[in-house]
């Protein structure tokens, strides 16, 4: 999983926002309350955490063996940007 | 009044009587003003004034419909432009009723916010101009990318402006960008039904599926098919992942068109990222890049982002000759990464890349790394290319000079310390010029010095070591086992006083009072005393050694072991030991002092009648040792060749529990070194469990045991083989014989599966043979299967020697390896002499 996205950062994130980010995730779910979403966030703010493994993760962190439907169509539903023609010919009511 | 024309008056009269009376009466000779005031604009061409008045009429008054109806066509027939609809806003003394049916007209009609925005009509810093291009701005960065909430701000669009539900639909569409649906629906559900924007409401809900089936207008439609339909993408793509997984040729290549049609078609934008990716997947397929090009409805692009993609691919297959290439490609991605503005050639991504082609080099088997380097070495000799990535040494350098980071020079370290010769020495020392503030190269160079007996500059070292961290577990360990060596040292120089000193410092030191060391700090004192002729004083320390010792066996192996390295022969010489209750504790005292030797670093030397004694009476104390005793006396056995007394001890050992039974698994690899087949596993299984236990020193131990075994290199036991070979030495409680041949683990070692990706797995060539050139095949010799590489053309009564040193050379810890390359490769030492000052 990718661990920027686990911490809802992004991938030129700064230590202190990837530290605010992990706390913040942390408060949303608990140890106690939710260890697997713990567990898997602590693995992602400790891929990260450390510059020298940030950029390892950027120059590494590539999943070449991941089915293509997922890496292409990441989702079911995928929602994507088109621009505003398409939406304006809704409502000039074609 | 609205016959005589006065039709203003009489709908304020009416307006003042309804508002009174309020009955149906009041409200139809209210409509009928209405009417009268409305025909009125209609002739002065009023229009505009006229139709919103009339709109105003029919809202408020519903039931005026059918009296209005006369003159709705009138009204409605004189199409209005957005000039004429926004112009009378200019005017200040505007009727807020006017005012009031024209915003309703706007909120109603008005799609087009880009003409509302650059409407002549109205003044340039018109709140509506000014409202209508900052939601026009708003509208065009939500449906074109991910946009913050201050974007979404809008403060030019008040909540009374008739443009107020265009603010709603910003944020519905931006929510909905977000997949925060509920925010979504929010804010659909706050946008005025009767506004324009409702028009993408049904649109909006398609698509976040509240209402899939509601019947769409084309537009709608194909906005929601532009948005979400990605599935028949999905369909091509899984299929293609389908036809990869069966490693079907053919399929593959089928499914591969229309992956890419269908990628064409709902993402473009994607499609050079796709084609990478398959021709990448196909490379790993072994499919001819050629026939992969016209599906692909073209070449990929070979940029930093596809070579990165193959250098990844390749390495995971843990083929060597793929690994290989994969570091071929890693640098050609450094160098295209460069070009591409990824990163600079000198900065840390370039020492991140050097490392990690370093570390895939270490994953590649010796044999074929070196002949890759002597091809590599052949080819820039002859004026070819310096290929760097096929040499660790450079690549580590390069990464310690980009990125002079600890984690850097430890990779490096640790990779010349597997090395041949000083290498570690070397890059500790480089190293430590660079970051004289880091422990690892200090404790490094303190070592090497101490191993070449340099202990004042190994002391000088620990002084650097104990002013950066004296609670190192190595550093407070090392003072002690330093200034025994340098009290040795001068006892050998013949300096008895600075001995003296020496021990002076070491009876302050606190880890000098524990365990057994004050026996060694006394037999270290008689010995100097002895030097200094003090034979009174030798008499009492020797006393004293005995006392703490408990034995005189002990006490005496202890003295000799400390006079002989203090080369004090003279009170060095062993005798026999006579006493019976002497004879019978001798396996334990044997084992104490070389605890305390091994503790000291001090050399053991038993003389043979000991250790025949101790072989002798072992079996009666094997109880009384506890597992440390066992540990270093089964170490002694090994070192004296006395491979029954290492099983013995090693049975005993392996009855001692889970906690130490790696340790001793790991001693009858050593006492059955003549039997390979259960050497090599003991070893491997020792590895194993010792690597659950965390023993690293144990694993390396095990690791170095077999090494040189070419042949079963490839050979690994997982943790329940590792367990059931622990359990079957331990039934074998005596040494195998003729008659009793002992566990055998031929399966283990025979049957290992050989099918494609085991052999990938394992780094091997995909099929057995594979290996092997056509032309090599003349070269094997059925008849050696010694597995230590006896040199060709060796004259037979030579290779009984050669095979005994190989042996000697294994027992002292070295590999069949290792000595060969030693005898191969080491250069006559020549003596320097010191020079005199």
């Amino acid at each position: 999983m990718d661990p920027f996205q686990v911490l809802g950062i992004a991938q030129d994130a700064t230590d202190e926002q990837i530290r605010a980010a992990y706390l913040l995730r942390v408060r949303e779910h608990p140890p106690d309350r939710a260890p697997e979403q713990f567990e898997t966030i602590r693995d992602a703010y400790e891929a990260v955490r450390d510059p020298r493994r940030r950029l390892r993760h950027r120059l590494f962190a590539i999943d070449h063996g991941a089915p293509l439907a997922s890496l292409f169509a990441p989702e079911a539903h995928p929602r994507r940007f088109v621009g505003p023609d398409p939406w304006l010919d809704v409502l000039k009511g074609k | 009044m609205i016959a005589s024309g006065d039709h203003k008056a009489a709908l304020e009269q009416a307006k003042d009587l309804h508002k009174v009376s309020g009955t149906l009466a009041s409200e139809a000779l209210l409509v009928d003003a209405y009417a009268e005031r409305i025909r009125a604009l209609l002739r002065r061409n009023l229009t505009i004034e006229a139709q919103s008045l009339l709109d105003m009429v029919r809202q408020r008054y519903p039931a005026s419909r059918v009296r209005l109806a006369e003159l709705t066509p009138r009204v409605e027939a004189k199409p209005l432009s957005l000039d004429d609809l926004v112009r009378p806003l200019n005017d200040p003394d505007l009727a807020a009723e006017q005012r009031t049916a024209i915003d309703r007209r706007l909120r109603q009609e008005v799609w087009d916010l880009k003409a509302l925005a650059h409407c002549d009509a109205l003044a340039l810093d018109h709140e509506l101009r000014k409202a209508a291009a900052a939601l026009e701005r708003a509208l065009v960065a939500v449906t074109s990318g991910p946009v913050t909430d201050d974007a979404l701000a809008l403060p030019e669009v008040s909540r009374r402006s008739p443009l107020a539900p265009w603010k709603l639909l910003a944020r519905a569409i931006a929510s909905f960008y977000r997949r925060d649906d509920d925010a979504c629906r929010r804010y659909l559900e706050a946008i005025d039904s009767e506004s324009a924007p409702t028009r993408l409401v049904p649109a909006i809900k398609a698509m976040l599926a509240d209402d899939a089936h509601a019947p769409l207008t084309p537009a709608a439609a194909a906005l929601g098919a532009r948005i979400t339909s990605a599935s028949t993408l999905r369909r091509a793509l899984e299929a293609l992942d389908e036809a990869f997984a069966s490693a079907s040729k053919n399929r593959i290549l089928k499914a591969i068109r229309p992956a890419v049609d269908q990628c064409q078609q709902v993402s473009p934008e994607q499609l050079d990222s796709l084609r990478q990716h398959v021709s990448v997947r196909c490379a790993l397929a072994v499919i001819d890049s050629q026939r992969v090009v016209g599906p692909l409805g073209g070449p990929s692009r070979h940029d930093a982002t596809f070579l990165r993609l193959f250098a990844r691919g390749l390495e995971e297959t843990r083929n060597p000759d793929q690994v290989v290439l994969a570091c071929r490609l890693w640098e050609d991605f450094r160098h295209a990464a460069v070009r591409e503005g990824w990163f600079a050639d000198n900065g840390p991504e370039a020492a991140a890349l050097a490392l990690h082609m370093a570390d895939l080099l270490n994953q590649l088997p010796n044999d074929l790394l070196r002949d890759l380097q002597w091809s590599a070495r052949a080819g820039t000799n002859e004026g070819g290319d310096k290929l760097t990535y096929l040499f660790q040494e450079e690549l580590y350098r390069r990464a310690c000079v980009l990125d002079p980071h600890p984690e850097s020079f430890s990779q490096w370290m640790e990779w010349a310390a597997r090395q041949p010769g000083n290498g570690a020495e070397r890059v500790a020392t480089a190293w430590h010029k660079i970051r004289p503030r880091d422990l690892d190269p200090i404790l490094r160079l303190m070592n090497a010095a101490e191993a070449r007996g340099a202990l004042p500059t190994a002391l000088g070292y620990l002084g650097k070591a104990e002013r950066i961290d004296s609670l190192h577990l190595q550093v407070r360990g090392a003072r002690l086992r330093l200034l025994a060596g340098n009290a040795l040292r001068h006892l050998q120089q013949k300096k008895p006083a600075l001995a003296t000193e020496d021990l002076a410092q070491l009876s302050t030191l606190p880890d000098a009072q524990q365990g057994d060391r004050p026996a060694f700090l006394a037999a270290l004192r008689l010995v100097s005393s002895a030097a200094r002729g003090e034979s009174e004083r030798v008499a009492a320390l020797r006393a004293d050694v005995e006392q703490l010792l408990g034995s005189g066996p002990a006490a005496a192996l202890l003295v000799s072991a400390v006079a002989a390295a203090a080369k004090q022969r003279a009170i060095a010489r062993l005798g026999s030991v006579e006493d019976e209750s002497e004879r019978r504790s001798l396996p334990s005292a044997v084992a104490r002092v070389a605890a305390l030797a091994a503790d000291m670093s001090l050399k053991l030397e038993i003389p043979a009648s000991w250790m025949v004694e101790v072989a002798k009476q072992f079996p009666e104390c094997r109880q009384t040792l506890d597992a440390a005793h066992l540990r270093r006396l089964g170490e002694l056995a090994v070192w004296a060749g006395m491979d029954d007394l290492a099983y013995a001890i090693s049975t005993a050992g392996l009855e001692r529990g889970e906690t130490t039974a790696a340790r001793f698994l790991l001693l009858r690899a050593n006492a059955t070194i003549k039997s390979w087949e259960r050497h090599i596993v003991c070893a491997k299984a020792a590895a194993v469990l010792g690597r659950e236990q965390q023993d690293t020193a144990l694993v390396d131990e095990a690791a170095a045991l077999v090494r040189g075994f070419f042949e079963f290199e490839h050979v690994s036991l997982t943790l329940e083989q590792a367990r059931d070979v622990l359990n079957q030495e331990k039934a074998a409680r005596e040494p195998s014989t003729k008659g009793r041949p002992g566990p055998t683990y031929a399966a283990l070692l025979a049957n290992t599966c050989q099918c494609v990706s085991c052999r990938q797995a394992r780094g091997e060539a995909d099929e057995p043979f594979d290996d092997l050139d056509v032309d090599d095949d003349e070269d094997v010799d059925d008849d050696d299967d010694s597995g230590f590489g006896i040199p060709p053309g060796m004259p037979p009564e030579l290779v009984e020697m050669f095979a005994a040193e190989i042996e000697k050379a294994v027992r002292r810890g070295e590999s069949p390896e290792e000595f060969m390359a030693r005898l191969s490769t080491l250069p006559p030492r020549r003596r320097r002499r010191k020079r005199r000052r």
